[in-house]
């Protein structure tokens, strides 16, 4: 109760962030208006459920972002926890629910990885990031030769296929929500949530006021390399094969969706909702360009545009309001 | 007084940014041959004035005059060309290029596209000998001491060749003699012929070194360049703050606890401290007094666990202690720290009141899943707010919009909160306005009373004569004295003053 | 702080070879020379001509790569976009070639200036919008390689000039034609960091920005012509590989972000702005060959190159972090 009437306090306060929703809706009437088949239920349960895998990737660079933090390895996790997952169901017949919790596991492996070797090293975490992605994939190329995974249990592949409720909604989006509600109540309700954003914000006073940095740190990237791992067996679910084209896409997205959806580049905010909506923005645009028949080639234009777009529009608007916040 | 030309003109600027007027139909008139003193309180307007005349900021209204002639500043580039010379507060060299590239930075261009390191280099050899460094200007500037970091500052303001030189709080950073060095070139300046804008809050350095003095107070001009021999220092203080202040005497305290709760035994730490021991008693201020750059701050870092210990041992009630972190000060030992830079170590700028000063009991109050209830958090944060009245619109504020003042004062309730039993304060009231100040002065006064042991360390000689029981004089990292205080400013001050000869 | 004094004398001290063997490309140098005699011992082949042709191709354009992102790391930014730039460069230049017959000179200038373009708008973006480099050039780099794929449809142009094809093959004795134009632009790179004022002002920007910009230094003058300088060592290096390859590939650039930070980090570079060591640079661009030719040579399976090349990147940084904390105690 008191979480709700809080969420919808903050969505009072920030009605600017409304911005994406109606420019989101104003990409869905378009669509509707231009690309044939795109109100199609079918349409849009592929749009929802690659939308929701979106998301996710959002959500483990946004967890990265909070605490001032990159990681450029989530394409490379997420690859590797899902072939592995795919290998443990498909090679040793692991039933899905186990794999899929020992897939996480391997992502919070990899992020300790990442972490401790951030913390100890003291060097910027987009370079460490960057070579253990490179470590990462290689790892998965070299133990899987990079063949992908099809023969999948029904069970695993259902968590994409089939319907909820009756309506064209995966079990994949209710997954996603439900790993938002968690992260919204994390950040905003609990000690651990306030210790990151702190350190996010200024490290070096978070440590002067007695908060154990590294041990935060190094916790962020375990939740990263869970949440990435999350977003790789989604992604597998989606495709219905656990194959290494997983995550080679996903640089752009991880940052785009957060920066969307308002999170700030430099550390220390987030908005998880925000997060939902970026992703659904940017699953929006890649579905619907491609059904325009428009050289699907081109999608990559229009994700780097309207990144520029949103994090430009968000600078102006932080300008905006700094004139206008004259007491 | 003879009739001098008038070089600089700034004429009814005016500055607004978001929330504060800066400056308020400020004018201000330099001449020739003259060291013009700009003083004023933390937040008068003095750095925005001088950011304005050398072109980082532009005025929302006003004009500048040079030589009589009105010209716009849109970067310090036309200043730069305009023969006005500007050396900063903060550190203004290049770590990476040798002396004589920064001594000559702003005529790298002289010659053309291609850089003349022959010609650069002797003339910087000049400008190094005029200013008494005698190393080679193909040095690395990153190589230098700071003490000589600040002599190629000078010789590249020499370097300049300015008809105006203005100076930001130049000696913030230096001992008693490289300021002595320092005042002894800009007057050589002067009577060549310069005009110098010097910007200070040190009231000894305006009668030991300026010839006319503009005061500024809330963005307004208070008094406009006067001589300085029609001056004298309460005058100057009352201009200042606006009326006369009158400094009390605090009352007595309770008498200290029998046994020490700190004890320092022969601390060598490796970012400084050489043998520094010390002990501090609950219910006591204990004053450590030092120049910046005497170790005092670093000696307070070795204590909470912010850097390493190579040598002898901190002990807590009697018992050795291991601190290795701020954390393990905190939540082990009860011991607390406020940072003398409050805006990069002691507070989170972009988070409200209640995240800054509950950060310390986060994990105190977090119930099941680590979950904190916003009202708790609330009325603790609360309570702090109203106890050290701290001027807020709401609890929910950013800490950056509120005051210096009420900024310090959030500083020092995290600790509060947490109920440190020793508290060591850094530098409490840089840059805050004497009613702060003093108000400061009245809560550590307070906390000790109630049995806190506070470790103040201050480079403000008034302050710690003012609050401290004892006083410790620190000196090229080492403790060079202990006295105890009679409270008696001019006796206490003449001791401090040959310790540190 | 006052520790740093005793600094001066000490630097002094040292002997000529002490000092080679702790400056960043004396170290590199040792590095390559001892890979090098390891793997002419272990395989015969290692240093006949072809092999050495290889490798030294292959630096060329790392170097390129190499330099692309350093001027950028030298005012404390970055540029994702350099793989984009460099991949859509080679498709237009190629293009004009393959479809519309234009002359190589013709088609080259055009590839350069839409390097220089490409580098000129990332500047312009980042000191517009004062948005942090790094997501600026995640956006770019997205807009560069939609258009490459948009135009192209992913499909090579295997149709350019028989010279360009030919230039990439030709050599004197070992030496690669190539490695000409690397040469010519590590020599202008030099003269342009050590001499040029606008270089000079580049590096200034980077080591302390304040301090650049009151003494009239054009600090965003300086980020802009950093990232078009980036720009155009990018656009070199894609029409270089596409020489090298003999077909216009839209897929040129993707694989080069690793090896562009791994470059310069390697040689030195520190990620906070302030300094480019060429030689650095171009020793590491040799190391990151060196090893890339040894695995073949001993046939190591190409999965495990990757694997391999994030670990000598890491085992990098982290030497040259605590290398850089001794120097600093």
């Amino acid at each position: 109760m008191g979480i709700i009437s809080r969420a919808f306090k903050n969505i009072g306060k920030n009605w600017y962030r409304f911005g994406l929703f109606f420019v989101t809706t104003a990409f869905w009437l378009f669509f509707a208006w231009r690309a044939t088949g795109f109100l199609n239920s079918f349409n849009i349960f592929t749009l929802l459920r690659f939308a929701s895998v979106q998301v996710m990737v959002g959500f483990a660079q946004m967890i990265a972002l909070s605490a001032a933090e990159m990681d450029l390895s989530v394409g490379a996790i997420g690859a590797g926890v899902a072939m592995f997952v795919g290998a443990l169901m498909q090679l040793l017949g692991v039933p899905y629910p186990l794999a899929i919790l020992l897939g996480m596991l391997l992502g919070a492996t990899a992020g300790f990885v990442n972490g401790i070797l951030v913390v100890k090293t003291k060097i910027n975490s987009f370079v460490i990031t960057l070579a253990t992605s490179s470590m990462f994939s290689g790892i998965m190329f070299i133990t899987t030769k990079a063949k992908a995974f099809t023969v999948l249990p029904q069970g695993f592949v259902d968590l994409s296929r089939v319907w909820t409720f009756g309506l064209p909604i995966s079990p994949l989006v209710w997954i996603m929500l439900v790993v938002a509600i968690v992260l919204y109540f994390v950040y905003s309700a609990t000690s651990l949530g306030r210790k990151i954003l702190a350190v996010g914000a200024n490290r070096r006073a978070a440590e002067m006021s007695g908060l154990r940095s590294s041990k935060i740190r190094i916790t962020v990237f375990v939740l990263v390399g869970i949440v990435a791992g999350m977003a790789g067996i989604m992604d597998a679910a989606r495709m219905e094969s656990a194959g290494p084209i997983i995550g080679t896409e996903w640089l752009l997205t991880s940052f785009a969706v957060p920066a969307i959806g308002g999170t700030s580049i430099s550390g220390g905010n987030v908005v998880v909702f925000g997060t939902v909506l970026g992703g659904i923005l940017t699953g929006t645009i890649t579905n619907g360009v491609l059904l325009m028949n428009v050289s699907n080639f081109f999608v990559n234009f229009f994700l780097g545009l309207i990144l520029l777009l949103a994090v430009g529009f968000d600078r102006l608007q932080k300008a905006y309001r700094e004139r206008t916040s004259v007491k | 007084m003879k009739q001098r030309e008038a070089v600089l003109k700034a004429l009814h600027i005016n500055k607004a940014f978001p929330g504060v007027q800066a400056l308020d139909d400020v004018s201000l008139t330099l001449q020739q041959g003259e060291i013009h003193a700009l003083i004023g309180e933390n937040g008068a307007g003095k750095s925005t004035l001088i950011k304005i005349i050398s072109g980082l900021y532009q005025p929302d209204e006003g004009d500048i005059l040079i030589e009589g002639n009105k010209v716009r500043f849109s970067s310090p580039r036309d200043s730069v060309g305009a023969g006005v010379g500007f050396i900063p507060q903060e550190r203004n060299l290049i770590p990476d290029f040798t002396i004589g590239e920064n001594v000559l930075l702003e005529r790298l261009n002289q010659s053309g596209a291609f850089v003349h390191y022959g010609k650069i280099n002797a003339e910087a050899k000049q400008w190094l000998s005029a200013v008494g460094l005698e190393v080679s200007p193909k040095v690395v500037v990153s190589e230098l001491s700071p003490a000589q970091m600040q002599l190629v500052e000078t010789a590249k303001a020499l370097a300049l060749q300015s008809k105006i030189l203005l100076l930001d709080e130049p000696t913030a950073s230096l001992t008693p003699h490289e300021v002595e060095f320092l005042f002894s070139v800009l007057r050589k300046l002067r009577d060549s012929g310069v005009a110098l804008l010097f910007v200070t809050h040190k009231l000894e350095e305006v009668f030991a070194l300026c010839d006319t003095v503009t005061v500024l107070r809330d963005g307004h001009v208070v008094s406009q360049s006067e001589p300085i021999e029609a001056m004298d220092r309460d005058r100057l203080i009352s201009l200042m703050i606006g009326r006369k202040y009158v400094v009390t005497q605090l009352p007595s305290k309770p008498p200290r606890a029998k046994t020490p709760i700190l004890e320092a035994v022969d601390i060598y730490s490796d970012i400084g401290s050489e043998g520094v021991s010390l002990e501090l008693y609950s219910g006591e201020v204990v004053g450590l007094y030092g120049l910046v750059g005497a170790g005092r701050t670093e000696f307070a870092r070795a204590l909470i666990g912010d850097a390493r210990i190579k040598q002898g041992e901190v002990l807590v009630e009697g018992k050795v202690a291991h601190i290795k972190s701020v954390a393990d000060a905190l939540h082990r030992y009860s011991i607390g720290y406020v940072s003398e830079n409050r805006k990069m170590e002691g507070l989170i700028l972009a988070h409200s009141v209640v995240s800054n000063i509950t950060i310390t009991v986060w994990d105190k109050i977090a119930k099941m899943l680590g979950v904190i209830r916003r009202t708790e958090e609330k009325v603790i944060a609360g309570k702090f707010v109203k106890r050290l009245d701290i001027k807020t619109p709401s609890l929910e504020q950013m800490v950056m919009y509120l005051s210096g003042g009420n900024q310090q004062k959030v500083a020092l309730a995290k600790w509060l909160g947490a109920n440190v039993k020793i508290l060591i304060i850094d530098e409490p009231t840089i840059g805050i306005d004497i009613k702060t100040k003093y108000a400061l002065h009245d809560l550590i006064w307070d906390l000790s009373a109630n049995g806190v042991a506070v470790l103040l360390i201050s480079s403000d000689m008034p302050e710690v004569i003012r609050l401290s029981d004892r006083l410790l004089v620190m000196k090229e990292q080492r403790i060079v004295g202990k006295l105890e205080n009679s409270h008696m400013y001019e006796e206490m001050s003449q001791k401090i003053g040959t310790l540190l000869a | 702080m006052t520790k740093r004094k005793s600094d001066l004398t000490k630097g002094r001290g040292r002997s000529a070879f002490q000092k080679f063997v702790s400056s960043d490309w004396g170290r590199l140098l040792v590095i390559d020379v001892v890979a090098v005699a390891i793997m002419s011992m272990v395989s015969k082949e290692y240093l006949s001509t072809f092999n050495l042709f290889v490798i030294t191709r292959d630096v060329s354009t790392m170097i390129l790569i190499g330099f692309s992102q350093a001027i950028v790391l030298a005012i404390g930014q970055m540029n994702l976009s350099l793989g984009a730039i460099g991949g859509l460069v080679a498709v237009t230049s190629g293009g004009l070639m393959a479809m519309w017959g234009w002359p190589i000179w013709l088609a080259v200038l055009v590839g350069l200036l839409i390097g220089v373009l490409a580098g000129y708008l990332n500047g312009m973006l980042i000191v517009w919008t004062g948005i942090n480099s790094f997501i600026i050039t995640v956006a770019t780099n997205s807009i560069f390689l939609g258009l490459n794929l948009g135009m192209t449809h992913a499909k090579p142009f295997y149709n350019i000039s028989a010279t360009v094809k030919a230039f990439g093959q030709a050599r004197f004795g070992f030496f690669p034609y190539m490695g000409v134009v690397t040469i010519i632009l590590i020599v202008l790179m030099v003269i342009l960091l050590k001499y040029v004022v606008f270089g000079r002002q580049i590096l200034a920007t980077g080591g302390n920005w304040n301090a650049a910009e009151i003494s009239g230094v054009p600090v965003k003058r300086s980020v802009v012509l950093a990232h078009i300088i980036s720009g155009f060592m990018a656009a070199v290096a894609g029409m270089l590989w596409m020489s090298q390859l003999g077909s216009a590939q839209p897929m040129i650039g993707v694989s080069w972000l690793l090896p562009s930070f791994a470059i310069p980090i390697i040689g030195g570079v520190a990620l906070t702005g302030g300094g480019a060591s060429i030689g650095g640079i171009v020793l590491a661009a040799f190391l990151l060959s060196i090893i890339q030719s040894a695995l073949v040579h001993l046939q190591v399976d190409p999965y495990y190159v990757q694997f391999l090349l994030g670990l000598l990147i890491l085992s990098a940084v982290v030497l040259n972090e605590l290398g850089g904390r001794r120097r600093r105690a």
